[in-house]
């Protein structure tokens, strides 16, 4: 039951890092959404997943 | 320059782009700082030369080790046979008057007789993290003669860097009783813990096997309330400990300040008050003492609201009846006055648990409510520089 635990928490943060990139991704290469405030957006919303991946917040 | 050509031109637009990527990272790199300080700055307390024993949470559970549950327990054994007392604070970091008191114990305290127990940051992950959208302070500070001593200010739950993801609904075990999600990091509706659970269950099975392993007959858990909620400037006890806990309100009320008892509703599970005392032999009380700080109605959440306790806005509501202790905005409810009230609510439970069960007495001195009246919590903190090494400790 812990490992199971800690393992499902070290999936969220892979998850966590994996939408982050596709977030990356996204802001640069992307066929729907082209305005320049979803460039705005993709690029703040990259701070969240960046701070738990490196495991700060 | 038309504006509509440059973002058609796609080498002017991956630069823009790159541009607001850079401005996020510089954001997060700001912000990741801050985060940073209050996740790894630790706290300097200097105990009493009557210690005897540290020991570690992870003592009563070896899961606990190297996460950041793990918690000192400071123990203080007078060697004269008696009862055993337990005092923790901190089971919600947002609430730090708790461990700020258990500080002043560990600084002050001599026992000539039993034993007594004292774990400070009870949820240490908890208070390694502010509260998410409330712009707290990350730290508040208490002057001394050597200088000012800086404390975190956490969250109310178990951080989420050690716990997540939470649930949709947090089944309290064994109960099942369903809670809210993220009562499932809230330690104070996680008892009795299971071995085999989350970070937060087995943090709070550590303390149950605490109080069960070292036969606690008094147990302590200090908190704090908004004065907007019923259960404030209370004790909160259970069944067995519910006399013991009526007689200490009425004495205090009678000689120092107010305090009410309420007993522990068998109905609401989780919370130290009930699991403590039906999982164990032990006489389990909670304490609660009001903090300005945390109700919905106060102004800016600054350092000085939570040091001095003053606000306008819950003053009006007090004129208007909607706070369950009396408050005024002269007064407010600075730290002493809340620590006071720990230091002096302890002493007398343990006090009280002598005049009922003799065979458990417990004779302990720290400072109450009228010496932090007199002289504020700095006086009784010690300086870490001028200090025995060996009785300094930093978590």
């Amino acid at each position: 039951m812990v490992f199971l635990e800690q393992a499902i928490h070290v999936l969220y943060f892979v998850f966590a890092g994996i939408i982050g990139w596709f977030l990356l991704r996204n802001l640069f290469k992307r066929a729907s959404r082209p305005g320049i405030v979803y460039d705005i957006v993709y690029a703040y919303c990259v701070i969240p997943f960046l701070l738990r991946v490196l495991f700060i917040k | 320059m038309n504006i509509k050509a440059t973002l058609s031109n796609p080498k002017a637009r991956a630069g823009l782009k790159a541009a607001f990527l850079a401005l996020a990272l510089l954001l997060a790199f700001l912000a990741g700082r801050e985060f940073h300080e209050l996740r790894h700055y630790e706290e300097t307390v200097v105990s009493a030369p009557g210690l005897t024993e540290r020991k570690m949470l992870s003592d009563y559970l070896a899961s606990l080790e190297g996460t950041w549950m793990d918690s000192p327990v400071f123990v203080y054994d007078s060697g004269v046979p008696g009862g055993s007392v337990f005092v923790m604070g901190n089971v919600h970091p947002y609430e730090p008057a708790t461990s700020l008191a258990a500080y002043i114990i560990m600084e002050n305290i001599k026992v000539s007789k039993g034993k007594v127990f004292v774990l400070p940051q009870g949820n240490r992950s908890a208070s390694t993290t502010g509260m998410l959208a409330n712009a707290y302070p990350k730290f508040f500070s208490v002057p001394t003669s050597f200088g000012a001593k800086k404390y975190r200010l956490g969250d109310r739950g178990t951080n989420p860097l050690d716990q997540w993801p939470d649930p949709f609904t947090y089944v309290n075990y064994p109960s099942r009783q369903n809670l809210a999600y993220q009562d499932i990091r809230n330690m104070n509706r996680t008892y009795p813990g299971r071995p085999d659970g989350t970070l937060t269950e087995r943090a709070a099975y550590a303390v149950m096997e605490l109080i069960r392993r070292e036969k606690i007959d008094l147990a302590i858990d200090m908190h704090e309330a908004s004065l907007m909620y019923p259960v404030v400037g209370t004790y909160v006890a259970h069944d067995r400990s519910f006399d013991l806990a009526m007689m200490a309100a009425m004495t205090l009320t009678a000689g120092s300040f107010d305090m009410k008892c309420e007993s522990s509703p068998k109905g609401l599970r989780g919370l130290s008050h009930r699991e403590w005392g039906d999982y164990s032999d032990t006489l389990a009380v909670l304490m609660e003492t009001p903090e300005p700080f945390i109700d919905r109605v106060v102004g800016p959440m600054t350092e000085q609201l939570f040091t001095e306790g003053k606000d306008e806005f819950l003053d009006v509501a007090a004129r208007h009846g909607l706070t369950y202790v009396p408050y005024s905005y002269e007064t407010g409810a600075p730290l002493w006055y809340r620590c006071g009230r720990h230091l002096s609510g302890a002493l007398e439970a343990v006090a009280q648990m002598g005049a009922f069960f003799p065979e458990k007495e417990v004779l302990v001195e720290w400072p109450g409510y009228e010496e932090l009246k007199e002289h504020d919590c700095g006086y009784f903190l010690h300086d870490p520089g001028k200090a025995d090494p060996k009785l300094v400790f930093k978590q």
